[in-house]
């Protein structure tokens, strides 16, 4: 059988990716013809500019040579250059037209429900591009039962497991593993690790360890923006500010190899997910290879998704508690581990109790334990009064103005309008020999600015970045 | 380089087998060669191994402008986002046939050696089967080493083999290097014999010379070179002066009024190189950006004394490390280099007097054979991952 796999493909890296790799592998191994077809050039054998309506009939036309054709479906790689309702609607009728004429198989990676949910029209040319596919498969039973809700598919949508072609880049032990990455052996270490941007929710992570106030714990969030876009340079610029306040978080601003984001991974006494929302997740299916605890945001996709054992949470205070509970199992059985930790919500805030929850058994209580935590406290708190330059969080100081001013972030050259756009861009284009120096040269000033009042300030930031700018302007 | 370590490891006994493209030329990646695969005799004997040679036909069917206006950001050290940085990557040459041949036989390897970092087969193929692949960069420290999309590829791979301290060092400096890492070297060829009044004679070359050999081209620095003896040339005024004799591809551009004083003999063989190279009063490198320049190294074989810019920190270290030749930097110190082998060629040639035993103590191809088995014999020992069928 010849299958034609549409997909984001490597050497570009991202979930998607990577999966579709995986599955590939597992495709080939069980005898079946495979080519690859990808949105951009890449190592597959063809590449097509998906995303808009223009590229369905090519599509069509090279899946008609094949018996099979598997789209690994993502709003960006069919939708991803529409500028309209209206090119939405073209994009979903030549899939179903694909679908009417060859074998599909649509993999819902993710779907964006509010165009669907607006549109009525649009929903009922999706309800008939999924129906006409041979078979429409999700990760999760949450995500099944909510597409089914929108479009009406019923038992025709399948679950199937995300991590079934999943396998470790690198295996070592949790020690190997954590000399690789030149960290501490014996502290408690938290992972939150994927593209930064605000729905994965890095910071609520940042926020909760933070409370912990421990000298004995460490959170170290890991990756990089995925696209140039203010958005996520804001989100991320905030993170790092965030971290740089918080002296047991670390941000790790990079792009990591697969076998790097296997170590940490390994490293880790628990992988945190803080998501502010998810289709399903390809952290925890890496997590579960290696049998790392996770700790994971309560939402229906995770609950469905995640191995029995999660923490779930669901706001920063039980992200807090979860973490605790962590620290203090570390180097023994996790017993605490299977538990949720929403069944201490009802403890105040750890904020409120000014150093964190204690970790105490009412019935039993440990002496020593308890003595112990007191001095780990008056420790932390000294040495949070020294990182912070004495200033307390909540504190501005002089160079918070200068950070608060932001990237200077040049508008994107698109627009709604028909025509306008490729006009936007020859201006830029024709432009960019002035512009381009005079605003590398104010970044520049900027950032010596802000490193110089940092110094001034006795906060000597050496990663003085500034924050995203809210006045942006936009297309 | 790789060629060569191929072929040397097949006569050891190792199953080897070359994994290539059909182009022959890194400018325009045409497809030269026919796709498949060919076996080619490792040595002389009857009895010896073959090197199994594969070669998949290269795409390019994006137009390059993608790369052209990124590349222009890169180099003028501006920031680029991953993303920017991939679309780089793969607006070039791309290779899916040979992607798909190591996906899919990739474990049949002991180990994948992939060179240099730039090009696109490196980054693409070292994700494939990163426990079982070794990169030898040839790094400079020049703006693309610093992207974030090189880093995670050397960060990622199992070993990394370099071709001497200094590129180490920059490597150092750029990633965090994994454990594997050695210095390896590249292997120089070694002539039975110079013969330097054969090239004077073929090429009508009676007076003395300074001979650079390469690509003339500016990310070479031959064009600062010939400005520098230029000047040379006028401050000889009414004084004997070396004339400089050059081999290569790239257009001389000498200027009015130099054509006796600079000559161009066009592409010379191996032989006929190293016999220039024997005659030369002095062998120029003017190149910032070598990650081992075999040519100087070359030179020193044929006890030539080196000329050579001081940026290049590669080219530096040798010249320090062996004594033979003196490096400059900037366009007086050029002159300055220029008239003291003029002058003093005595003194010129005994600089060089220990460059053979440096080369020899450092790169025979046995030396650089035996570096790379024991590396392979550590971090991928035959134990641990299948040895090539075959």
């Amino acid at each position: 059988m010849r299958t034609l796999l549409v997909t984001p493909f490597p050497p570009y890296r991202d979930g998607i990716a990577t999966y579709a790799t995986q599955e590939l592998r597992r495709l080939r191994a069980d005898g079946a013809e495979v080519d690859v077809l990808s949105p951009v050039p890449s190592a597959a054998r063809w590449h097509l500019p998906l995303g808009g309506p223009s590229a369905m009939v090519p599509l069509a036309r090279r899946a008609a040579a094949y018996d099979r054709t598997l789209i690994q479906f993502g709003p960006e790689l069919l939708f991803g250059r529409c500028r309209s309702a209206a090119e939405r609607v073209a994009v979903w009728s030549g899939l179903a037209v694909l679908a009417a004429r060859n074998p599909v198989e649509l993999r819902i990676h993710e779907i964006e429900y509010g165009p669907l949910e607006q549109h009525p029209i649009e929903r009922r040319l999706a309800r008939l591009a999924l129906g006409r596919a041979r078979r429409v498969t999700v990760h999760t039973e949450a995500e099944r039962a909510a597409l089914d809700r929108l479009v009406g598919l019923g038992q025709r949508i399948d679950v199937i497991e995300h991590g079934r072609d999943f396998r470790p880049a690198v295996v070592r032990s949790r020690d190997v593993a954590r000399a690789e990455l030149g960290l501490s052996a014996d502290h408690c270490l938290f992972v939150a690790i994927g593209f930064l941007q605000h729905h994965k929710g890095f910071d609520r992570a940042v926020d909760a360890v933070d409370r912990l106030n421990g000298l004995d714990v460490e959170l170290h969030v890991v990756g990089s923006a995925r696209v140039d876009h203010p958005d996520i340079t804001g989100y991320v610029d905030r993170l790092r500010a965030r971290c740089a306040e918080v002296a047991s978080a670390t941000l790790h601003d990079r792009f990591v190899s697969d076998v790097e984001f296997d170590l940490w991974l390994q490293a880790a006494d628990a992988v945190v997910l803080p998501y502010r929302e998810i289709w399903s997740s390809g952290v925890v299916e890496r997590a579960r290879l290696f049998e790392t605890q996770i700790v994971a945001s309560d939402l229906p996709q995770l609950r469905d998704q995640a191995p029995a054992g999660t923490i779930f949470f669901s706001d920063v205070d039980e992200l807090t508690v979860a973490l605790e509970k962590l620290r203090s199992a570390t180097g023994r059985p996790i017993e605490l581990a299977a538990e949720d930790a929403t069944e201490d919500a009802t403890d105040p805030p750890a904020g409120d109790r000014g150093g964190g929850s204690w970790i105490v058994e009412a019935d039993h209580p440990d002496r020593a334990s308890i003595q112990s935590q007191i001095a780990a406290r008056a420790r932390s708190t000294e040495i949070a009064g020294v990182a912070t330059g004495g200033h307390r969080l909540g504190d501005r100081r002089p160079v918070d103005a200068l950070l608060a001013l932001g990237h200077l972030h040049r508008p994107e050259p698109n627009s709604a309008r028909p025509g306008v756009a490729p006009v936007k861009r020859l201006i830029e284009r024709l432009i960019a020999w002035r512009i381009d120096p005079l605003a590398m040269r104010l970044e520049e000033l900027q950032r010596a600015t802000i490193q110089a009042v940092a110094q001034l300030d006795g906060t000597g930031r050496e990663d003085a970045t500034p924050t995203h700018n809210e006045r942006t302007p936009s297309s | 380089m790789l060629s060569e370590a191929a072929f040397g490891l097949a006569q050891r006994g190792h199953d080897v087998e070359i994994l290539s493209t059909c182009a022959r030329d890194h400018y325009t990646w045409a497809n030269e060669f026919p796709a498949g695969t060919v076996e080619i005799p490792a040595g002389r004997g009857d009895g010896d191994r073959a090197v199994l040679v594969r070669r998949f036909e290269v795409e390019r069917d994006t137009p390059g402008t993608v790369r052209d206006r990124i590349g222009d950001r890169i180099l003028a050290g501006e920031t680029v986002s991953i993303q920017d940085q991939q679309r780089w990557m793969n607006d070039s040459l791309r290779c899916s046939g040979l992607w798909n041949h190591v996906f899919d036989h990739g474990d049949r390897y002991r180990a994948i050696v992939l060179a240099p970092y730039m090009f696109w087969t490196t980054y693409a193929l070292s994700q494939i089967r990163p426990e079982r692949s070794i990169i030898m960069p040839c790094l400079h420290d020049e703006p693309p080493a610093y992207l974030e999309l090189f880093r995670s590829m050397i960060e990622g791979v199992h070993g990394v083999w370099f071709l001497t301290e200094p590129e180490r060092d920059v490597a150092a400096r750029l990633y965090r290097l994994p454990d594997r890492q050695a210095i390896v070297g590249a292997s120089v060829e070694f002539p039975e014999s110079h013969a330097p009044d054969e090239f004077r004679a073929e090429y009508g070359i009676d007076g003395r010379y300074v001979y650079y050999g390469g690509r003339r081209e500016w990310g070479k620095g031959w064009h600062d070179l010939v400005l520098g003896y230029v000047r040379y040339l006028e401050r000889r005024s009414g004084r004997s002066a070396l004339q400089l004799v050059t081999s290569g591809v790239g257009p001389v551009d000498r200027p009015a009024g130099t054509e006796r004083h600079i000559v161009d003999v066009g592409l010379l063989s191996d032989r006929q190189r190293d016999n220039a190279m024997a005659g030369a009063d002095a062998y120029l490198q003017p190149s910032a950006m070598e990650s081992f320049s075999r040519t100087v190294l070359e030179a020193m074989l044929a006890s030539t004394p080196v000329i050579a810019n001081r940026a290049s920190e590669v080219v530096a270290w040798h010249l320090a490390e062996s004594g033979a030749g003196l490096t400059y930097e900037g366009e007086a110190e050029l002159v300055e280099c220029l008239d003291f082998v003029t002058d003093e060629p005595a003194a010129a040639a005994a600089l060089a007097i220990d460059g053979p035993a440096y080369v020899s103590d450092r790169y025979r191809l046995d030396h650089v054979l035996d570096r790379m088995t024991a590396t392979l014999d550590r971090w991928l020992p035959v134990r641990r991952v299948q040895e090539v069928a075959g």
